[in-house]
């Protein structure tokens, strides 16, 4: 039978080809299985899309968790500013987390929903016009343009945070009205923020990791095991498959970036940690957020910090998946 | 009763719509001289905005202010005219009645579930989701008050009545 | 039941209701929730209306609850607000008295600088509906007092606003380089050109309409001595003020393009209480007309999402488009059917929803071809602009119609619109035959 995907994003980009081979691997493996993916959010928009979903409009889509603070608050965890920016082993990560976590299971499972697979949109860094970040002392006084809680600790630096959306950061940029914008590498040179911008540096921090594919639990439930079965492992494969595209494109961004003349820094590990150390009070807010939902924060992040660790390690070892012979 | 009620709707939209122009004027005033701003600007503007498209309604409703075709029915005599007027006011009662239900079932959900927006502030979602109800509601209200008297002109043979508020009832 | 049937049907019973003179929000609300309705009771092939509850009140919900929450479009609101204002501050009878006074040998002068600020004002919104929001207030009601013919006096201005989208900056250009992965900023420069040529061919119909019909646009009558054209001019100084905060403002990095409608806003409130003009009534009053006017636009362009959430449901434009991808046509042919496709669903959807259930499909088609997707982008810009001006579901012209009120009834603005529209679809032939006009700008720099 055919099925309805709402996806905000358009059908462009590495996010947007993760969901096609989602759609079409599922499709694939489960006889009969039609995927309608409805690109922009000709259903709903992004801030509408938990309640779509959940309330059947169609039978699965993308979840982006910063529309949701109190609902997705346990996703919520792949959106903090821990050491956590590879978007491989943040996608494997996040992934194991929501399939093993009975709680997190239960808790989504009261919403109607059922979890699929993740997406990232990988490491957050930052580009900046006529100044340049190399320590965390140069942040004070730029006015920049901030995702989540990467932007509050930004603030928590003495910067002063621009609200405007990531497709203005380039005019915002090139008057002036910005002097830095955080982004993630594919998208900064998607967007020709190379043509505005002198520096990029990476912060080598944190990522955007909670947006991911859910459907309605009506919908799954009435599926056959083995339809079933197929977007569970399509989901699961979702984290591989964009983790190849996003770290190839983010690789070749940055070369992009640097033909472009602009000049690539590195964070100095101990600058990286001073950023790692100020975010923590995000941290422990979440954690609040997660408690008044039923949820016991700590071990979620203890558990989520070793499976980190533990993708982590993999990589070093074998290489990414998709390198490995 | 009905009109007063209406009219203070009208003014908490003027009221919010001025209220989003100073904010968005503040923060902006604010971080070109003091190189600050004001917290979750954007959100609370959007809220404001719902106050602001949706509580007017009901007035533009009384004032049959509604946007419509006529080149066609301008060509039926006066009461052919009318009927479709008052078919229009029928059709919209239908029209709005599942949105106001949904609007409900949302409002409510959001004021159980506690939602909120992310942000420095943390704003709850449901007001801008009560606001909504509110409008359409009163909306919904103001129309079916108008079919009423509208029929009851039809069938007295009277012109139908310019705007809602011409009428002392209401 | 085939979602394709549904959809057409759809467009039928909006046609048929818009006829009967259906307020054209309840029409498109209440026929897709209708459609909705029926597609999700059909979903597994048999007639299950409890299951159809929930997913249709969600649809219908999120569709019209999101455009109105939305900081961007709070730039309509806000120009609305400044067109007013600056009426009650009397800032528009000044700037209309200078233009009248420096362009009275040029007949249809007045209505020519409309479509002109018109333009300069598209340079700033980056939105066709905010631009005749803002400059239907100002210019429309002011040609009206002129004694000019009062089709001339909206749809001059309900034209020019569609300039907004094609001279950058612009929204739907932003969202079309979403889309297809291109630069936005060489999709802003390739839009210039095709605009004034637009805005040209705009004035050539105001020309035309006044050489025709000298009556349209009546003569200045006083002799007019050169004291009188320097004190109109200084007289609009305002005006002038404000036009230099905005772009000032939005080009030195002061401000967005949505934050300058808030402090054009509060600019003007301050010159008029500073001229003595302005009450606080004075503003309350203006604010209640703002309200009153925006809220019946956002009523109908709700409608309008909530329809276009339905149409992606029924699957009508993959259909339409495979049918066009399996005809295997010729590159001419191809560009034809596309802006017929187009201007079809121009007739009834907004330009943002015309794209979100189009460009997935429609893009990869254009590239199979090996065109080139800026100049198409200029190409579908053009089209979707015209689709604001064209009966029966003309945004713009519905905006206008707002502002005017019942002095000037729909028919006769769309009727004016008609010449305006020959003009258009000379102008984008012209764009369609010839990249070069789009390509120009982009590609030397
Ligand atoms: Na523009
Ligand atoms: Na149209």
């Amino acid at each position: 039978q055919t099925l309805f995907v709402g996806e905000a994003g358009p059908n462009r980009g590495a996010r947007a080809d993760a969901l096609q081979w989602f759609a079409d691997t599922a499709t694939e493996m489960a006889d009969g299985l039609t995927l309608d993916i409805q690109w922009g959010g000709a259903l709903f928009k992004a801030g509408a899309a938990l309640n779509g979903i959940a309330d059947g409009v169609a039978d699965m889509g993308t979840i982006i968790a910063v529309y949701f603070p109190q609902e997705m608050v346990a996703y919520g965890i792949a959106d903090l500013p821990l050491q956590n920016p590879d978007a491989w082993v943040g996608m494997k990560a996040t992934d194991a987390l929501m399939r093993s976590s009975e709680a997190i299971q239960q808790n989504l499972a009261s919403m109607n929903l059922v979890y699929l697979g993740t997406f990232t949109t990988s490491a957050v860094h930052i580009g900046c016009k006529g100044t340049a970040i190399r320590t965390v002392e140069d942040i004070e006084g730029l006015k920049v343009r901030g995702v989540g809680a990467y932007g509050d600790t930004f603030r928590d630096f003495g910067a002063n945070m621009v609200s405007m959306s990531i497709y203005d950061a380039y005019q915002g940029l090139d008057t002036g009205l910005l002097d830095c914008s955080q982004g993630y590498s594919y998208a900064t040179a998607a967007l020709k923020q190379q043509e505005v911008i002198d520096s990029y540096t990476l912060l080598n921090w944190g990522q955007v990791g909670a947006l991911g594919v859910f459907a309605n639990k009506q919908s799954f439930d009435a599926l056959d095991p083995a339809t079933q079965e197929a977007l569970m492992t399509a989901g699961e494969g979702m984290a591989d498959e964009l983790g190849r595209l996003i770290t190839a494109d983010n690789e070749r961004a940055v070369e992009t970036m640097r033909e472009a003349g602009v000049e690539i820094i590195e964070l100095p590990e101990d600058e990286r940690m001073k950023l790692v150390e100020k975010g923590a009070g995000y941290i422990d807010e979440w954690t609040e957020r997660a408690a008044s939902a039923g949820l016991d924060g700590e071990a979620l992040l203890e558990e989520y910090r070793a499976l980190i660790e533990k993708y982590t390690a993999e990589r070093d070892e074998q290489g990414y998946p998709w390198e490995r012979g | 009763m009905l009109r007063r009620i209406e009219m203070l709707l009208l003014d908490l939209a003027v009221f919010a719509v001025a209220a989003l122009g100073l904010l968005i004027t503040a923060s902006v005033v604010l971080r070109v001289t003091v190189n600050s701003g004001v917290p979750d600007t954007i959100v609370m503007v959007r809220e404001l905005m719902v106050a602001a498209i949706v509580l007017p309604l009901a007035v533009t409703t009384a004032q049959r202010a509604h946007i419509v075709v006529e080149f066609l029915s301008n060509r039926l005599p006066r009461r052919g005219q009318e009927a479709l007027i008052v078919f229009g006011s029928v059709f919209g009662l239908l029209a709005l009645a599942p949105l106001i239900w949904a609007g409900w079932r949302e409002a409510t959900h959001a004021l159980t579930s506690g939602g909120f927006f992310f942000g420095d502030l943390q704003l709850p979602k449901w007001p801008g989701r009560i606001l909504f109800l509110l409008g359409i509601s009163m909306c919904w209200l103001r129309l079916l008050v108008m079919v009423v008297t509208d029929l009851r002109d039809l069938r007295a043979g009277r012109p139908l009545a310019e705007t809602a508020y011409l009428r002392g009832e209401g | 039941m085939d979602g394709t049937l549904i959809g057409l049907v759809a467009f039928a019973a909006v046609i048929g209701l818009l006829a009967i003179r259906v307020p054209i929000a309840f029409a498109l609300a209440g026929v897709a929730t209708v459609g909705t309705f029926v597609i999700f009771a059909f979903r597994t092939g048999v007639f299950m209306p409890d299951r159809a509850i929930r997913p249709t009140s969600s649809l219908v919900f999120s569709n019209s609850f999101d455009l109105i929450h939305s900081y961007d479009l709070s730039m309509i609101p806000l120009f609305v607000a400044l067109g007013h204002i600056a009426y009650r501050a009397e800032i528009t009878t000044k700037i209309y008295h200078a233009a009248r006074v420096w362009l009275a040998h040029v007949p249809g002068g007045v209505a020519m600088a409309s479509v002109v600020g018109c333009g300069g004002f598209s340079a700033i919104t980056g939105s066709s509906i905010a631009c005749a929001s803002t400059m239907g207030r100002i210019c429309s009601p002011e040609m009206l007092r002129m004694g000019y013919d009062k089709r001339l006096a909206t749809a001059s201005v309900a034209a020019g606003g569609t300039l907004g989208s094609l001279i950058p900056p612009s929204v739907l250009f932003i969202i079309y380089g979403i889309f297809t992965e291109t630069s936005i900023s060489k999709l802003f420069l390739a839009g210039i050109l095709p605009g004034l040529l637009s805005l040209a061919g705009f004035l050539l119909v105001i020309w035309f309409w006044v050489w025709r019909d000298p009556a349209a646009a009546p003569k200045y009558a006083e002799t007019i001595t050169f004291g009188d054209k320097w004190r109109a001019g200084l007289a609009a100084w305002p005006a002038a003020a404000l036009f230099v905060i905005i772009v000032g403002g939005i080009y030195g990095g002061f401000f967005t393009a949505t934050e300058a409608a808030a402090i054009c806003v509060s600019a003007a409130v301050l010159i008029g209480f500073a001229q003595r003009k302005l009450s606080f009534r004075d503003i309350v009053e203006a604010l209640r007309e703002t309200c009153i006017q925006t809220t019946s636009i956002f009523l109908i362009a709700a409608g309008a999402k909530i329809f276009v959430a339905f149409i992606a449901l029924t699957g009508v434009a993959p259909s339409i488009v495979q049918v066009v991808t399996d005809a295997q046509l010729s590159v001419v042919l191809l560009m034809l059917a596309i802006a017929a496709i187009y201007l079809l669903l121009g007739m009834f959807l907004d330009p943002i929803g015309i794209m979100v259930l189009t460009l997935p499909l429609m893009v990869p088609l254009v590239e199979g071809y090996g065109l080139d997707l800026i100049w198409f982008g200029v190409v579908v810009i053009k089209l979707l602009e015209i689709g604001l001006i064209t009966p029966p579901v003309g945004l713009n012209v519905f905006v206008i119609a707002g502002v005017v009120g019942k002095d000037v009834p729909i028919d006769r603005i769309f009727s004016g619109i008609l010449r305006f529209l020959t003009v258009d679809v000379l102008v984008l032939i012209l764009i369609m035959a010839f990249p070069i006009l789009s390509l120009l700008i982009p590609g030397s720099m």
